[in-house]
């Protein structure tokens, strides 16, 4: 219900998660993929820490958190200048936005209609995406059914590492912080009192409520956060995912039950990304943490892992492994003392079914046994127009701020020039990939930053379109010229002829092969040989990682934060795959995350955007939207540019009508 | 029988009235002819042999044969290499646009086409080929005159793709089982001749060879490998496929090596490894060839069943499993699934009633029921 997983991370994604196989090595490959899609973390994070989780039990473990002698809370107010922060409920924020917006057709006449374009898109999210206009129309006893690609590695919100996971522990968990669809980020006024900022931006004042309780009774405190914060930051703890972002908190200090103050390492405008992460209770885990730091081999962590404590809108009812996870609303979430003190969520159930095989799942959405699910290009176009889907179903899309590129390694031979990064964009038929490949449903995306995004520059930069002459003007000039006559252009370096011969590396995916093809075919025209090498994904990883690749196919998600793509970009950074350098953008980044005035702020990313178009470390190629498949029984569907989850309300707007 | 055969042939020559009794291998041949399904199979796989050989002529959008600035170039052989094709049409812009390009850059040339002006690798573009739009895309490729066998989701002619599939499906076939027949005859002669501890030892070999699972085999080789290719699974399909033909190479090695006739020759001082590859080797190679022609219907499987995984030849190599592959995506598209599923039935059963014809064609006990 609330963003419990980190949000300030990108995400790599690497085509369409929805593109299945059916042989188990695929399929595993896929739950990997979905935890891209999640709102949290990305799979090479996790890789990184396992492995150093790893080395740490032959080594003594490294030191993540350095004691601190927190201040008195009457020393801190006494220096520290507070600014006020909003607490909001985020399904009146929807409520108070969408009492602007008119339906643009009743809702019955929305039910009607077929999604073909654009147009009669936002006429079935303006109709369909709305809140209940009153109590009596929501049927609280409904279950929704939801479509998931995985089942869950564990049920601690904290060892969450994949998208299902960090679905799960969203509706099982709690948070204090949200964001909306425009990233403005808030406290949750469910869980939050009040929520102060120091103006340099290097203290979090927060006053909890009083009236939460775990899922067995006990209250929630502010002990529970700074011992989950202690524990996230416990070395021997093998944390896969969530200890990034929260690693840069200097100190969370409680000062009573509810009282806390988060201490940042710097002050920076990003801080408050960071402030956010998954709880868990403090009374149960306190116990054997030393004796068992893995949290789950004791046979007492055993327990609560089948049977977890949950502090949040719904606690689990039934699990059956590998095919569905049944929750329950949670009463004493919404109740306190006989008095409702919260919004009571939606749905007394959630069942999150697990399929793997997209055309099953469709089948599943089509007889109602799913209400919802994600949909592939080729299914959204092909099989989701006839009467046998509008029968029971409807379909949105909304844009997603997820772009897909071909990524070069700059340290290689080939595109350490700037003029050969170029001439790759202009040989790629950018048309064909977009309007045939695509379906014509996707966005030509230019770089690092989404048109519609603050931080983008205007104007915008324009998308490349093939231009085969320039491209090999480009060639040309950069030296690479068939020099022996064996129709491969080639070059001279230390006196041996290196002939542009190159290998594309690439998930063993339908699009991303044809795309990879295409790219293959246009090269073929102007002398350059490139091979197309489907690889798994965890090796892509690894590879990409260590660099040992020419170029590759692959997509980034969007953070909340412009300063997130500073992973990208900044020399030496963990995941500049490409090993891109420039000065001047490292300087931008710096820059960017230490200015305070948004205004001043978009105009330093739109630099680096501009900066990035124009050295082409990335063939940016599109940005992949969101599509979706509801049963027409469900409302209440927003999309972000993270999806219609993937932020505040997200899930928690979504609720089924009485039926009359 | 076998005897028979070879004394009669050392014998020919100071009785030349005797009339030569047909080999044993003739002898085979024509009982084979006999064998209606087993001939017709034959011939289908010859036919498959020919369009895999003649593949650019057939389809392609190269040119067969074309004069070109002066010269005769043959560019249609660069499908079978790229080396192949003249460099001339690599550079000065050419851009693999024979039909527009030769007119424009030499208006004197002429050319001969291919059967079917349609691209294995790539989709037909607009106004490419005298002026006709391109090949549909996505999901509308159904078949059609221009492309007779539909064209799958990037818009690539799929009787094309079949054409120059063919050669794959056979060449897996083909090098897998010759790589698997040399190991397998060579063992199985060692061990079945030699017999004692020579035999213990590679008796226990094809044991230990026989528990590796090929497939998965293949997918750590292909997951180990920087750049796998189809010549990888080949070898792989052959060095694990062996077993079964050692294991009849034994036996019949077993059984001849006690026969009259090598026991002549070892008399007269034949060396050994002259009785085991001139001697007892051509008499038992019958029951092997039955083995090597299912394996070759086993290897076209195991090849047409991994590029429908997706971990066949690398794209975008055209193979009738990949072809299988697309149309899972989207069964709609059903000429995704019914050509190349047929080809590779086809193949298979053609080949399964090869082997099945040389097995009953050899053996002497059927011959009287012929």
């Amino acid at each position: 219900m609330y963003l419990v997983p980190r949000l300030n991370l990108l995400l790599l994604t690497l085509s369409f998660t929805l593109f299945l196989t059916g042989c188990p090595g695929p399929s595993a490959e896929n739950a990997e993929e979905t935890a891209s899609k999640s709102e949290a973390d990305s799979k090479p994070e996790n890789e990184s820490n396992s492995e150093s989780d790893e080395n740490s039990s032959d080594e003594p473990p490294e030191v993540l958190l350095e004691p601190f002698d927190a201040p008195t809370l009457a020393d801190l107010d006494a220096d520290v200048k507070w600014e006020k922060q909003p607490v909001l409920d985020s399904l009146e924020l929807l409520r108070e936005r969408q009492s602007k917006e008119k339906p643009l057709v009743s809702m019955p006449g929305a039910l009607k209609l077929k999604n073909t374009n654009q147009e009669i898109n936002e006429k079935i999210l303006s109709a369909l995406g709305r809140l209940p206009e009153s109590v009596e129309d929501v049927n609280w006893g409904a279950t929704i059914n939801r479509h998931v690609l995985a089942d869950l590695k564990s049920t601690n919100p904290i060892m969450g590492s994949s998208s299902v996971e960090f679905e799960v522990s969203s509706l099982t968990g709690f948070g204090l912080f949200s964001f909306d669809w425009n990233f403005i980020p808030f406290a949750v006024s469910d869980t939050v009192v009040s929520w102060e900022t120091s103006d340099d931006k290097l203290y979090d004042k927060v006053v909890l409520r009083n009236d939460l309780t775990w899922s067995d009774g006990v209250p929630i405190t502010a002990h529970d956060i700074v011992f989950t914060f202690k524990t996230i930051m416990n070395p021997k703890v093998p944390v896969p995912a969530v200890r990034s972002g929260t690693d840069q908190i200097r100190w969370i200090q409680a000062y009573d039950d509810q009282t806390l103050v988060f201490f940042h390492k710097e002050s920076l405008p990003t801080n408050v990304w960071n402030l956010n992460f998954p709880i868990i209770p403090k009374h149960i885990y306190e116990k054997e943490l030393e004796t068992d730091p893995t949290l789950q081999d004791s046979e007492y962590h055993v327990k609560y892992e089948n049977n977890p404590v949950t502090g949040g809108p719904y606690e689990y009812e039934k699990r059956v492994r590998g095919q569905e996870i049944l929750l329950r609303r949670r009463d004493s979430w919404y109740m306190h003392d006989g008095k409702e003190v919260r919004n009571s969520p939606y749905f007394e159930r959630v069942r999150l079914r697990i399929i793997q095989d997209p055309n099953t799942a469709l089948l599943a959405l089509k007889k109602g046994e799913i209400d919802e699910m994600a949909l592939n290009p080729e299914l959204w176009k092909t099989q989701t127009k006839g009467d046998d889907f509008y029968k029971n179903c409807t379909k949105a899309n909304g844009l997603e701020w997820v772009y897909f590129y071909f990524g070069w390694n700059t340290k290689t031979l080939f595109f350490q020039d700037k003029k050969v990064r170029q001439a790759m964009s202009y040989a790629f038929d950018h048309d064909e990939m977009l309007n045939e490949l695509c379906y014509g449903l996707y966005q030509p995306c230019t770089g690092v930053y989404h048109e519609t995004a603050w931080m983008s520059p205007k104007p915008m930069t324009k998308p490349y379109k093939q231009n085969l002459d320039k491209a090999e003007d480009l060639l040309d000039e950069a030296g690479w010229i068939d020099h022996d006559g064996d129709g491969i252009r080639d070059k001279k370096f230390d006196g041996k002829v290196i002939p542009f011969r190159f290998s594309i590396m690439t998930s063993n995916r339908p699009l991303s092969l044809s795309i990879c093809t295409l790219l293959k075919e246009n090269l073929e025209q102007i002398g350059i040989i490139c091979e197309v090498k489907p690889t798994e994904f965890t090796v892509m990883q690894e590879k990409s990682r260590k660099h040992q690749f020419q170029a590759m196919f692959a997509g980034w998600g969007t953070g909340t934060d412009p300063d997130t793509s500073v992973n990208l970009w900044k020399t030496g950074a963990g995941r500049n795959y490409g090993e891109y350098s420039n000065p001047e953008i490292d300087k931008l980044f710096e820059e960017g995350r230490r200015e305070f005035d948004n205004q001043k702020r978009a105009k330093i990313y739109g630099k680096i955007h501009k900066i990035l178009y124009e050295d082409q470390p990335y063939t940016w190629l599109y940005f992949r939207n969101s599509f979706y498949g509801f049963n027409k029984d469900l409302r209440g569907y927003v999309f972000s540019p993270r999806g219609p989850y993937g932020y505040g309300p997200g899930f928690n707007s979504l609720w089924k009508p009485v039926s009359k | 029988m076998q005897e028979q055969s070879e004394t009669a042939e050392n014998t020919t020559s100071e009785q030349k009235t005797v009339k030569k009794s047909p080999s044993f291998w003739a002898e085979t041949w024509q009982r084979f002819k006999g064998r209606k399904m087993a001939m017709l199979a034959l011939i289908y796989i010859c036919f498959l042999g020919f369009v895999a050989v003649f593949a650019p002529a057939i389809a392609g959008t190269k040119p067969v044969i074309c004069k070109y600035k002066g010269h005769i170039y043959f560019p249609a052989l660069g499908y079978f290499r790229r080396e192949w094709e003249n460099p001339i049409f690599l550079k000065d812009r050419f851009r693999n646009r024979y039909p527009v390009n030769l007119k424009k850059k030499d208006p004197n040339s002429w050319a001969i086409w291919p059967l079917v002006y349609q691209d294995p690798y790539r989709r037909v573009y607009d106004n490419e080929w005298k002026g006709l739009p391109g090949n549909p895309t996505q999901d509308n490729g159904a078949p059609s005159l221009r492309n007779w066998f539909g064209t799958d989701q990037r818009g690539v002619d799929v009787f094309t793709q079949m054409v120059h599939g063919t050669t794959i499906a056979l060449l897996v076939g083909f090098v897998s089982m010759g790589i698997a027949g040399v190991i397998g005859i060579i063992v199985g002669a060692l061990a079945g001749f030699y017999g004692k501890w020579i035999d213990m030892v590679l008796s226990r070999l094809i044991e230990v060879v026989m528990c590796i699972p090929t497939l998965i085999l293949i997918l750590a080789i292909i997951a180990i490998i920087d750049s796998p290719t189809i010549w990888h699974m080949m070898a792989i399909i052959g060095c694990t496929g062996w077993t079964g033909i050692a294991r009849l190479a034994r036996a019949e090695f077993m059984k001849l090596r006690e026969s009259d006739f090598v026991l002549a020759a070892k008399t007269t001082g034949v060396g050994q490894f002259r009785i085991i590859f001139r001697y007892i080797l051509p008499n038992s190679l019958a029951p092997v060839l039955v083995p090597i022609t299912f394996g070759i219907a086993a290897a076209i499987l195991i090849e047409s069943g991994l590029s429908f995984l997706g971990f066949g030849a690398p794209p975008p190599n055209p193979s009738w499993g990949t072809l299988l592959n697309l149309g899972r995506q989207n069964l709609q598209m059903w000429w995704l699934i019914v050509f190349p599923g047929m080809a590779i039935f086809l193949a298979v059963l053609a080949y399964n009633l090869i082997g099945e014809g040389i097995q009953e064609a050899s053996d002497p006990r059927l011959r009287d029921a012929n």
